[in-house]
């Protein structure tokens, strides 16, 4: 079985591409520091109230560092309640904010507008990201995975100062 | 062309490559056909009244948008109706097709063909029932993740869905089996080749969905299983969900590659590379359903990172093919008389309806694989992940690639199934350009307003959270629906009239279809389907194998004995 000439030069140009595919992900990787989510821990999400997530709210930790607990439900996420409904949380500008987030009935999404914060909140795991909010505004928290009828009223609001 | 006995029980065509089709033909591939064209009905139409629904301006000026008006019943029906009963009743009946005619002998047999037909068939009926009583607990989307449960006539449905393609594929396996005993020696043609593939991965494929539906949420749904693992079960769900996308994929491939060259009055470059890139696909399609998930808690970033990789390779074979198809186009345009580098692609034969649907396909089709690249990169897919971006990126490779080359398949397979002409070229080819037009129109919209972050699968007219970026993208994707629904009315205007009124004979003309193999080179080996099968299994075992240790969470003993209860849907 032979191979054309300008097959065999096309087949390598995929392949330099497919690699610098695979680089760029290196890069991201271990310059930028960009990670994936993985797993975290398994609960039970009838009983969430013996867990974290019994008392959602934030919390500072350290100098421009924050804890976020969430709990998404349909169709709203519980942040406590100081955020209120639809959740409102306030954060100053140059903070990093962890985020720990579960749902406790069906699946929802966890989306931050303008960041690369996305996550699924899969019904008794725990969901973890890191969020840094270096530029002043108001941004969304966007449930963007279906989770019923009230699916597209279900948001939240994060306001960098 | 070599000469061929056909066996006894053949009821051959006037000559085996006249497209004018036997009657068994006539009613087998016509059964197949038009349950597909009847799903792709109930589906199609929902899609532009789903762009309305969606845009804020819309909804505004039309407060009440007939055809349904829970959204996200229609969108379960668009999504179920088109991406698995169209499809697969589609693939079936023209792999059927592609079977008997390369082969040149009938498929293995026709009572488990009606036996496969009638239980898909109870299946779609079963589906449309549930989806048009049940609007509520029945708007689960065609993902059906639990803890949403649907009626248990929605599981049925599905399930004899697959029980009939596994008959179906069992079918062809064995008229295959019969055919290569009959020739030990000689390469199968490579349409038939393209078919086995395919349905090879169809049935690795689908053991995932099976198994979540049967020991799930169909046991779930009857109120016997009162617990459900939803990460277990969207992990069994891509299992199944990427190769699917394959599934629909490799039946175009097999036109581009057979018959377009024929069509479009060129040569295929060569066969042996495509025989290649179809083995890859065997190999690369199933182990990448993660891909889907790398939004998951529950999987490792390290299983995340083994499927991307696979991911990039099973892109090869795609390359590939747009290497191998591209030629052939350029070497069909030069025989009309094209001369420069740049002309080839206008001199085809665009005014060809059954060619110009396939083109179509393949423009929107590289739109839509630079943008699958891009999802799969997990970086980027963080960005998109849930947004219209993704909706957007496969309107240009199902919506376009899969669905446009099955309809330039049926401009001519439609006029053979019913012995008369098509009932209008002019139609066919306003369709044609109405969906090129549309759907590009469609992924730039849909694809903007998720860079904006506009999610899918959501009705975001009533979206407290759209900004006027959002907004605007939506507005936009509803002026693409119009475009897309005139479309569709004409491509149903054509079936309409080619089934009920066309008054012209069928044009005499031949099969697009090789009955021997030209190709000379490829080594037998190739059709070692039991290597194949071994190699999968080991890169199944590399790439699931940590996947399913973790979803099952095997350090702290089986995690089936922990699930969690189910609830139903809530709705309102
Ligand atoms: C008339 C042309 C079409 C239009 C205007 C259209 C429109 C849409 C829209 C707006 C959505 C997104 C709904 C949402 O996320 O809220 C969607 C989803 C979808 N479409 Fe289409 N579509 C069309 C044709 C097709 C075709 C031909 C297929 C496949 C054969 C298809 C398969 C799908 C699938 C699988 C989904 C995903 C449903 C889900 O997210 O659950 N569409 N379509
Ligand atoms: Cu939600
Ligand atoms: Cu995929």
């Amino acid at each position: 079985m032979e191979i054309n000439k300008l097959e065999r030069y096309w087949l390598i140009a995929v392949g330099i591409t497919l690699g610098a595919f695979v680089a760029a992900t290196i890069v991201a990787v271990t310059v930028f520091g960009i990670r994936l989510p993985a797993p975290v821990e398994r609960i039970d999400p009838q009983r969430l109230d013996q867990t974290i997530f019994a008392k959602p709210g934030v919390r500072k930790i350290a100098d421009n560092r924050y804890e976020a607990v969430i709990v998404a439900k349909s169709w709203a996420f519980d942040a406590g309640p100081e955020a209120g409904n639809p959740a409102v949380l306030r954060f100053p500008r140059g903070s990093q904010v962890t985020f720990y987030v579960t749902s406790k009935d069906v699946m929802h999404g966890f989306q931050i507008e303008k960041h690369t914060l996305n996550l699924e909140l899969v019904p008794g795991q725990v969901a973890r990201a890191s969020a840094n909010f270096n530029r002043p505004g108001t941004y969304h928290i966007i449930c963007n995975h279906y989770c019923g009828a009230g699916h597209q009223v279900m948001y939240g609001v994060i306001i960098v100062e | 062309m070599a000469s061929v006995t056909l066996p006894q029980t053949f009821e051959a065509p006037a000559t085996p490559t006249t497209l004018k089709l036997a009657k068994r033909e006539q009613v087998m591939i016509g059964a197949h056909i038009i349950a597909a064209l009847t799903a792709l009905m109930f589906g199609i139409f929902m899609g532009p009244f789903q762009t309305f629904h969606r845009s804020p301006t819309f909804v505004q000026y039309f407060p009440t948008i007939p055809v349904f008006t829970f959204y996200y019943q229609a969108v379960t029906a668009h999504g179920v109706m088109n991406a698995l009963f169209f499809t697969t009743f589609f693939i079936i009946g023209f792999s059927y097709f592609v079977t008997e005619r390369s082969l040149q002998r009938p498929i293995k047999s026709t009572p488990m063909g009606w036996a496969a037909f009638a239980s898909m068939a109870a299946g779609l009926l079963m589906m449309l029932f549930v989806l048009l009583t049940g609007p509520q607990q029945s708007a689960v989307l065609y993902t059906f993740y639990p803890p949403m449960i649907a009626p248990a006539l929605f599981y049925i449905g599905l399930v004899l869905l697959a029980l009939g393609s596994w008959l179906a594929s069992a079918n062809v396996f064995l008229t295959y089996r019969d055919w290569k005993r009959e020739h030990p020696n000689e390469r199968v043609p490579l349409a038939v080749f393209a078919i086995i593939v395919n349905f090879i991965v169809w049935c690795v494929a689908t053991v995932g969905v099976a198994i979540e539906i049967v020991f799930m949420l169909l046991p779930a749904s009857l109120g016997l299983l009162k617990v459900t693992d939803p990460q277990l079960a969207r992990t069994l769900f891509w299992f199944f969900g990427h190769p699917l996308v394959y599934f629909w994929l490799l039946p175009a491939y097999v036109s581009w590659y057979t018959m377009l060259p024929r069509q479009a009055g060129g040569k295929l470059f060569s066969e042996p590379l495509a025989r290649v890139a179809f083995i890859m696909f065997v190999l690369f399609s199933v182990p990448v359903g993660v891909h889907h998930q790398f939004s998951d808690p529950g999987i490792s970033a390290s299983s995340k990172g083994v499927q991307t990789l696979l991911t990039l390779i099973v892109s090869v074979p795609s390359f590939m093919t747009a290497f191998n198809v591209g030629a052939a186009l350029e070497n069909a345009a030069r025989n009309r008389g094209a001369k420069t580098l740049f002309d080839w692609p206008f001199k085809q034969k665009w005014n060809d309806p059954v060619v110009a649907a396939q083109l179509t396909g393949m423009v929107l089709f590289v739109a839509g694989g630079f943008s699958g690249l891009i999802n799969a990169s997990a970086q980027l897919n963080a960005t998109i992940h849930n947004t219209s971006w993704v909706p957007a990126h496969f309107h240009q490779t199902l919506g376009g690639a899969v669905t446009m080359t099955y309809i330039g398949i049926l401009y001519w397979l439609l006029p053979a199934i019913r012995g008369r002409a098509l009932f209008s070229k002019k139609i066919a080819l306003a369709q044609v350009f109405t969906w090129l037009i549309g759907m590009t129109l469609f992924g730039l919209a849909m694809g903007e307003a998720g860079l904006q972050g506009v999610p899918r699968r959501a009705l975001t007219s009533q979206a407290p959270y759209l900004t006027p970026a959002g907004a605007f993208w939506l507005d936009v994707t509803a002026v693409s629906g119009i475009i897309l629904l005139i479309s569709s009315i004409l491509l149903y205007a054509n079936i309409i009239g080619t089934l009920f009124f066309s008054r012209q004979p069928m044009p005499e003309g031949e099969v697009p279809i090789e009955t021997v193999s030209g190709d000379r080179t490829s080594p037998l080996w190739f059709e070692r389907w039991g290597l194949w099968l071994g190699i999968l299994g080991i890169l199944l075992l590399i790439s699931y194998g940590p996947v399913m240790a973790e979803v099952l969470d095997f350090q702290e003993g089986w995690n089936i004995l922990r699930f969690m209860p189910t609830s139903n849907a809530p709705m309102p």
